[in-house]
């Protein structure tokens, strides 16, 4: 059985940052990925964008995942690729796992973990859309990775459902390889996706947004050959009599990422709904003693810069942890907000300084992020505007306000007055 | 009144254009109709199990083609052939006589028109293996179902696909409901339905921990069991072509020659064959055959059913498989029982008696651990009418939601329909020829099919080496292996088994299929298989993948890649099921040229 | 001829929503949070520049397609002619992240260089 400090599983963004930040602090570091290569969902990211915060440079997908390979190769942490994770068990002092590759099983045992299983693609099935079962239904992940890793075009002529990022990416990898982009429908009245991704994926290319529209039925027995477009109303419901139909050959999905927390669960990690990931404080340390939480595993992020920095916050903490009596209060998240993170704050810690995640639920122009202690607020933060697509980052400090463990911590959004 | 003028009096009134005429023992009913509801209900209307052998209904619905869904393949490779056995049909019934014929010396050639086995019925419905409770006792389907019912736990074993035998519910409200369960026992015990009693709530939580509130027992019957449908379907076809039986997929039955009540050829659009035996078991189309070989008493009414299959965290819900007694009206629909003691006795003779094929099961735990829900019920023109439907998938829910009050719509992961090949009689078919001297029926199986299935085979198999051994003795075949012997399915292994395995086979470490563990090694197992199907459908369902928390968004390109790989041809040449079913045009670079 | 544009920046994740009215020498911007947005917005007017990634097909099996960017902004009107340009390539050699797969497209003084390494440690 091998033993190291920590175990990080997945070798993406998150994952990478996370381990290379436990070495440096001197812990013994495993990292396992199931893939061949490590990078995670950034190999098939070959658009840029990505790194501004982090680099000031506008990166590639695999050209971000490249700095921190070379980084993590420079530090000589060990990584198991074509790794896959079967079952972790918690014992009084450590965790150990048992996973399988192409050299039998394998057996491990870490004093703490950092899972940073990243998310999946939530699936037409889960956003009902029924009619007949053709081939030509993609999530927009799935058609990407078929361009962009085996080099095969999944449409000629398709349709996108969805308006998040991926799926705005993919309305302009697709146009680029010579696919007939009809439009993007979006269910939501708003657009999911950061701004200047419709500009430079649709408005570039002339591929028509409409909003408060949704696919409700796809035709076709062997390969799909047209969907039913219908206008929905606040509550994404069809509303009848307004069906269309379009002639196309493939459904794109770009309907929402959903984290992966099977194995934290199966370790009982207790899940926030809000945002479908664990409940962690500001050291990214879950419900459970030794499991640390980062990238899109805790929440789904727009920018992989601050997926790296969960992963090195993650990392740094793990290698640091030890056993110590937690003393946790609530970090709330008002109505206004879709959701925040940490969710926690352990009173006992060294300090009380965290890095705050949070989405607004609306659209909003003028507005404030307020935080009340006890009803009485504490903290304001003006915004000119707050879209729900883009996520915010916060540094606060909740060392001055002199918190105990009956405290009741609220952020809430105020729309400024009209 | 005659029968027959009492259902020429029924039938005017539902339509003047119907003809009605009796012939070969049969009635039959013709003519233009302008809704397909209005020629069901003349078929049912025309039912007399006493006088006529069977409904022939071949009124046609305004505006409505039937298009049967045919192979797009044409080759003469089984031009020529003359097996002792053609089977028509390569479902969960046709499958199972094929295996059975593989226990003697005979040439057997089973054509199923899909690019699998099991893509019809056998491969949509919820695995239930029924106790059948609610079958009248001269009926095939309480014959057959209870004789498939005992033989299932030992063949599961034999071809090593999972069955579980935790019993059935019927949920009850109210303590009158005790009378008519009494009144069930008492037939269940005149079918030879063993074990089953009325248990009071405390009792039943043993076997159903998640009893909504308002449940104050039930009846409980044990035998009540489930499989997996298509998996089972596999597993016969693998162990029948292991010994000895040709399966020709994408293969259609297009016409028959007959010549004095035999058949003499059987063209498809492979080839034409001569074979000495033809046993119909084609499901939906079993009429259709049954007309061209001259030997129809029956009709199929298409009846689709739509089943929910929700994720593996909400199978705690259910551990059995349970539904409501027809007869309990749960406090939801309280507002609408019937009033008054006349109308309720009314109400509940009613439920005891009418057919059950409209009500469903209701909740139902799978062998891989999900829960399904459903099916419901609707009849339907088209054969092949797979579509789901938004409504009625809500409505499924909505109902099925009082029984499962952590159910929500965030759990489904995945709906699909079935249709089931009803006749009017609504009973099976199952019997030797009436009119055609060389063809056995295996027709009309609806509900309880996939229980049924096994005991059909053992009467078809009987009736088939009956009539071959007329001209010479059909000999045993001697190397039958009643064993089917699976790969390994490693996620269930223990960490040494499974350690053992990859070394000797490393694909077997990697891991492709992350929601349900599935390896490399294990695909490429499925796609040396004896029933080798070398498309994404085939694999899933095979293996699972594309089946889990995902759907197919992960492992989908990569199994086409290994698919691709194993059978050296373009990633682009891989297909989801049929050979229509394209799933990427090529090579980037070259696609939009 | 003095038109309202908007647009939205794509330099930095902010995203602002910018304004452009006039042409020739006398565009004014508002909305813009720094210069480089300025600066865009000009040029989204007058010469609009884009960055484009794609892939390029190899001879590999195992790696089919190498993703590859351009070194540099091109005019936004050129992109299909690179795009065909890129199309006609097969790799046949190992190239690392960084490497260059054409030197000076179409004489528009950037290269397409590979952003993996995907490619880097291939024999043929």
């Amino acid at each position: 059985m091998k033993r190291v400090d920590v175990i990080v599983i997945g070798g993406g963004p998150a994952g990478l940052a996370a381990a290379i930040a436990a070495k440096r602090e001197g812990a013994r570091v495993l990292l396992i990925e199931r893939e061949a290569r490590l990078g995670g969902i950034l190999k098939q990211c070959i658009h840029d964008g990505f790194g501004v915060v982090r680099f000031g440079e506008q990166l590639t997908g695999p050209e971000y995942a490249q700095r921190f390979i070379t980084e993590f190769d420079n530090e000589n942490i060990e990584a198991l690729t074509l790794t896959f994770v079967s079952k972790i068990e918690k014992t009084e002092d450590e965790f150990r796992l048992s996973a399988v590759n192409r050299e039998g099983v394998v057996r491990l045992a870490g004093k703490s973990l950092v899972l940073a299983t990243g998310c999946r693609e939530r699936t037409a099935k889960q956003v009902f859309i029924h009619g007949t079962r053709p081939a030509g239904v993609f999530t927009a992940g799935a058609a990407q990775n078929y361009i962009n890793i085996l080099g095969q075009m999944p449409t000629k002529k398709c349709v996108i459902l969805g308006s998040g990022d991926i799926g705005l990416i993919m309305a302009r990898r697709l146009t680029l390889e010579g696919a007939q982009v009809l439009g993007v429908y979006e269910a939501k009245p708003t657009p999911s996706g950061l701004s200047r991704n419709i500009y430079q994926c649709l408005d570039d290319y002339d591929i028509p947004l409409h909003l408060s529209k949704s696919v409700t039925r796809v035709f076709g027995r062997d390969r799909l050959n047209a969907v039913e477009i219908c206008s929905v109303d606040d509550e994404m419901r069809p509303i009848q009599g307004t069906e269309e139909i379009i002639d196309c050959d493939a459904l794109i999905l770009s309907v929402g990422l959903i984290p992966e927390n099977e194995l934290a669960e199966s370790l009982g990690v207790k899940m926030d709904p809000l945002t479908k990931g664990p409940v962690c404080d500001k050291n990214m340390m879950t419900s459970v003693e030794g499991v640390f939480t980062c990238g899109n595993a805790l929440h789904v992020n727009d920018l992989v810069d601050y997926v790296s920095e969960s992963g090195e916050y993650a990392g740094r903490n793990a290698a640091k942890y030890t056993h110590a009596e937690r003393n946790e209060i609530s970090i709330n998240a008002g109505s206004g907000l879709l959701y925040l993170v940490p969710q926690r704050l352990d009173l006992n810690a060294s300090d009380l300084k965290a890095i705050l995640y949070f989405r607004s639920r609306k659209v909003l122009g003028k507005c404030a992020l307020v935080a009340n202690v006890d009803g009485k607020e504490v903290f304001r933060k003006r915004y000119s505007f707050l879209r729900p697509p883009e996520m915010e980052r916060l540094e606060c400090d909740f060392g001055p306000l002199g918190l105990t463990n009956h405290s009741r911590v609220v952020f809430e959004i105020e729309e400024a007055p009209q | 009144m005659s029968n027959y003028k009492r259902i020429c009096k029924k039938i005017a009134q539902l339509s003047p254009d119907i003809e009605v005429t009796e012939e070969r023992g049969c009635i039959v009913l013709r003519g233009e109709v302008d809704d397909w509801a209005t020629a069901v209900k003349a078929g049912q209307a025309a039912v007399d199990k006493k006088k006529y052998l069977g409904v022939i209904n071949d009124i046609k619905t305004k505006g409505f083609i039937p298009r049967p869904h045919l192979p797009e393949m044409q080759d003469s490779s089984l031009d020529g052939l003359s097996p002792d056995v053609l089977i028509v049909g390569g479902g969960i019934t046709g499958c199972s006589i094929a295996r059975e014929l593989s226990r003697y010396k005979l040439s057997t050639l089973l054509v199923e028109k899909g690019s699998d086995v099991a893509v019809g019925a056998s491969g949509a419905n919820g695995g239930v293996v029924h106790v059948g409770i609610n079958f009248s006792k001269n009926s095939q389907k309480h014959y057959y179902n209870i004789r498939g019912n005992r033989m299932y736990a030992a063949l599961s074993k034999q071809l090593d696909v999972p069955f579980e035998q935790k019993g059935q519910v019927m949920l009850c409200c109210k303590p009158w409901e005790r009378i008519p369960v009494w009144l069930l026992q008492q037939n269940a015990k005149l079918l030879g339905i063993p074990g089953v009693r009325y248990l009071k709530r405390k009792q039943l939580e043993q076997h159903e921990p998640h009893l909504p509130d308002f449940v104050i027992g039930g009846m409980y019957m044990p035998i009540g069991g489930i499989t997996n449908p298509y998996e089972m379907t596999v597993a016969l076809a693998e162990n029948a072509v292991h010994n000895g039986v040709t399966l020709s997929l994408n293969t259609a039955v297009l016409s028959m020659q007959t010549s004095d009540g035999h058949i003499t050829s059987v063209k498809t659009n492979r080839g034409t064959l001569y074979p000495k035996l033809v046993i119909n078991a084609a499901g939906v189309y079993a009429d259709r055959i049954a007309e061209m070989a001259g030997d129809r008493t029956f009709t199929i009414h298409p009846r689709r059913g739509t089943d929910i299959i929700t994720d593996k965290k909400a199978g705690y819900m259910v551990k059995t498989s349970m539904g409501k007694s027809p007869f309990s009206i749960l406090p939801y629909q309280s507002a609408n029982k019937p009033k008054g003691i006349i109308a309720r006795v009314r109400f509940f003779i009613n439920t005891l008696t009418s057919s059950s094929h409209t009500k469903g099961v209701g909740l139902i735990h799978s062998v891989h651990g999900n829960m399904l829900i459903g099916p419901n019920a609707v009849e339907t023109p088209d054969r092949e009418d797979t579509e789901t439907r938004r409504e009625e998938v809500e409505s499924i829910i909505k109902m099925q939601q009082h029984l499962a009050d952590d159910l929500k719509f965030s759990d489904i992961i995945a709906y699909f329909t079935g249709v089931r090949a009803a006749t009017y009689e609504e009973d099976f078919v199952v019997r030797k020829g009436v009119f055609t001297d060389n063809i056995l029926q295996a027709a009309g199986i609806q509900s309880p099919g996939v229980t049924a299935a096994p005991a059909i085979a053992v009467d078809i198999c009987k009736w088939a080496v009956e009539y071959l051994g007329k001209e010479n003795p059909v000999q045993n075949n001697n190397e039958f292996d009643p064993e089917r012997h699976t790969p390994p399915r490693l996620a269930q292994m223990d960490d040494d088994e499974r350690d053992a395995l990859i070394r000797k086979n490393p694909d077997y470490g990697i891991i492709v299929c992350r929601c349900e563990e599935v390896s490399r090694g294990e695909i490429i197992d499925a796609l040396n298989s004896p029933v080798c199907v070398p498309t994404i459908d085939g694999i899933k369902r095979r293996l699972r993948p594309g089946m889990g928390r995902c759907q197919g968004g992960f492992c989908g390109p990569l199994v086409t890649q290994i698919i691709a790989e194993h059978h050296r041809i373009p990633a682009s040449a891989v297909k989801k099921s049929s050979a229509g079913s394209v799933i990427t045009y090529g090579e980037t670079k070259g696609a939009a040229q | 001829m003095k038109e309202m544009k908007e647009l939205t920046c794509i330099i930095c994740p902010n995203g602002c929503t910018l304004t452009v009215t006039g042409d020739g020498d006398n565009i004014r911007v508002s909305g813009s949070k720094c210069v480089r947005g300025e600066k865009f917005a000009v040029a989204e007017v007058t010469n609009p520049m884009r960055t484009i990634c794609s892939t390029v097909r190899t001879a590999y099996k195992d790696a089919p397609v190498l993703p590859v960017r351009v070194s540099a902004e091109i005019p936004k009107e050129k992109i299909f002619d690179v795009i065909r340009e890129l199309n006609k390539i097969i790799i046949t050699e190992p190239v690392a992240c960084g490497g260059t797969v054409i030197e000076n497209v179409l004489g528009l003084g950037v290269d397409i260089i590979a952003t993996s390494d995907i490619l880097k440690f291939k024999e043929m």
